[in-house]
């Protein structure tokens, strides 16, 4: 079956449609709709206080929302949740863990309770480098050893959903890569994740598809690719020529057809164009006598693209 | 809908974090002592006292300590763990809410009955060990089965000030004072109208109104458990009606249990994590 969110062969293992909750006055999340197919690993991206955790939480059913729908695996997350969180596995932006038991006895809880057998923790805490630490206690922890734990605990019971929430807060770069690493293994490996960040980078380079969340509202979903093009955002051609250019090439290069910008930094020459007019730049520049010494193309970033529809949406609250 | 491993996970995570946090041992070792010091040295070390004669002369402190315990053992159980992340974890298991609160109330009456039944169960082998004569073990039973339903009612009372309040300091709070007005301002408040009523009559007895009452002061209710089953000790530790009878006030009990439980599943089911 062809998935109509991502346009592959699978079939979707999360929906979420018209979700609402407010806190008082404040509205966190307003009628956010998406779904999320099997296998796809799906960014939920938008600054602090868009309403990205609020939208996680009412997922899982850890906030009761004031309305909207949500289905895992076709469970009611809402009316079902038992069933809708048995293939599930969760890992909070801030992991607190029981802090008297050691890192075994924690998994074992999360074993027990999701009625998989207790011997299972000790590959996942190999898996994650914490089989050496398997019988100390957790409070002793440090942050990284305490992320890897959380996502340890999250994969307890092998879930065919992961719900990650800001997985790389607070840690150091190393951290940061072997979480990535983790997420693309469990990709390969087809398990379905859901990945709220603020960290552009990081969703860049995981994510299948992103929705793009500012203050409470759905702004955008899809392929960071489709986002770009959808917003006639042009990828840039930077060549280096060093002193060679002409004054009166900026002009010309402007003419020609698809170029939508041109900037000259130092011996850097950027154009903005579209990918069909980027050999006619090139061959404008060597006939004004330019020494192209140097050639990139640079795809437009999920930064931009971000910053292109969350500036219109007032950001988060 | 089915109760099982979850609310078993549960309590046993409950239990295992009491005994890391050696708050077993340090009750087991309280409760022993106390019953130990109490029958020694009531007799004014001279003798060891009987177990009845150590039960009348350890109640008062019994019936404050196991309600303290009762409520530092539940009153950030819910609220400290919402506080501190630790259920955001646990909640996004396949777990109903009320398998949650019963396992933890599982978890932290069997840390509160062992150390009670391991505490007195000590002291009272060192007793009959020492005292001449038999020793009447229904009867001491009897007692530590009614402190174990005691502490369970105040154990049940601070999960629900836990699931009802966001902070465990106000939960502290709240706990602290629900000791202090069942110890002492009900005491006060009961005296206070029985003294209008002396005021007002030539005779005095106690009035019917005021047995109903006690019934809902758990540490009354408790007490007059204790004197019917333990007669020797009864006439030091409360005047009882002949309609209470020991299944009557451990109903009583029960229904403050259950009745506790209950709010607190009421709330804590309604309630953001």
């Amino acid at each position: 079956m062809v998935c109509e969110s991502c346009m592959v062969e699978s079939k979707k293992v999360l929906e979420v449609s018209g979700l609402r909750k407010s806190f008082g006055s404040v509205q966190a999340v307003d009628d956010i709709s998406f779904s999320v197919c099997s296998g796809e690993v799906f960014g939920l991206l938008g600054p602090n206080g868009a309403g990205k955790t609020t939208t996680l939480k009412s997922m899982l059913g850890l906030v009761v929302p004031d309305g909207g729908l949500v289905k895992i695996e076709g469970f009611d997350g809402l009316k079902d949740p038992k069933n809708a969180r048995k293939n599930v596995g969760f890992l909070p932006e801030r992991v607190a863990l029981y802090q008297n038991l050691t890192a075994l006895q924690n998994l074992e809880l999360f074993a027990q309770v999701k009625g998989v057998s207790l011997s299972s923790c000790i590959p996942l805490l190999e898996q994650v480098g914490l089989a050496d630490a398997m019988n100390r206690r957790v409070g002793g922890f440090s942050k990284g050893m305490l992320q890897r734990l959380g996502l340890a605990r999250a994969l307890v019971g092998s879930p065919s959903v992961l719900v990650l929430d800001e997985p790389t807060g607070g840690l150091d770069p190393r951290g940061v890569v072997e979480i990535r690493n983790q997420i693309l293994e469990l990709k390969k490996s087809g398990v379905t994740v859901v990945l709220s960040s603020h960290i552009l980078s990081e969703v860049q380079a995981v994510c299948d598809r992103v929705a793009i969340v500012s203050g409470g509202r759905l702004v955008a979903v899809d392929t960071i690719d489709n986002l770009s093009s959808g917003l006639a955002m042009s990828p840039k051609v930077v060549l280096d020529v060093g002193e060679s250019l002409p004054i009166n090439i900026m002009k010309d290069l402007e003419a020609v057809e698809g170029v939508v910008g041109v900037e000259m930094r130092g011996c850097m020459l950027h154009v903005s164009c579209s990918r069909a007019s980027m050999a006619g730049v090139v061959c404008k520049v060597v006939a004004a006598g330019g020494m192209i010494r140097d050639m990139q193309i640079i795809e437009p970033s999920l930064e931009e693209v971000f910053m292109k529809l969350t500036s219109a949406n007032g950001g988060g609250k | 809908m089915s109760f099982g491993h979850e609310v078993v996970a549960v309590a046993r995570k409950e239990i295992l974090d009491n005994i890391r946090s050696k708050w077993v041992l340090v009750l087991s070792f309280i409760f022993a002592l106390l019953t130990v010091v109490v029958s020694y040295y009531g007799s004014l070390g001279s003798d060891w006292q009987s177990l009845d004669l150590t039960i009348a002369g350890m109640m008062s402190l019994v019936e404050f300590l196991v309600s303290i315990i009762g409520l530092m053992l539940g009153y950030a159980a819910i609220n400290g763990e919402v506080e501190s992340g630790e259920l955001l974890g646990v909640l996004a298991l396949p777990l109903r809410r009320l398998e949650l609160l019963l396992g933890k109330f599982a978890g932290l009456g069997v840390v509160l009955s062992s150390s009670v039944l391991i505490g007195f169960g000590v002291g009272g082998l060192i007793i009959a060990l020492n005292v001449s004569g038999s020793v009447d073990w229904l009867m001491f039973l009897g007692f530590i089965f009614s402190s174990v339903l005691y502490g369970l009612v105040f154990l049940a009372l601070s999960l629900l000030w836990s699931a009802l309040l966001r902070r465990r300091s106000a939960s502290m709070g709240l706990s602290v004072f629900s000791w202090f007005f069942f110890t002492m301002i009900w005491g006060i408040i009961i005296l206070g109208i029985l003294m209008g009523e002396m005021l007002n009559s030539s005779s005095f007895s106690m009035p019917d109104w005021y047995f109903v009452v006690n019934l809902l002061n758990p540490m009354q209710v408790y007490v007059s458990l204790v004197s019917l089953i333990v007669p020797s000790a009864a006439a030091e530790m409360s005047v009882v009606p002949e309609w209470y009878s020991a299944p009557l006030l451990v109903l009583v009990l029960c229904v403050w249990i259950v009745g506790c439980l209950s709010l607190a599943m009421w709330r804590f089911d309604r309630r953001d994590v």
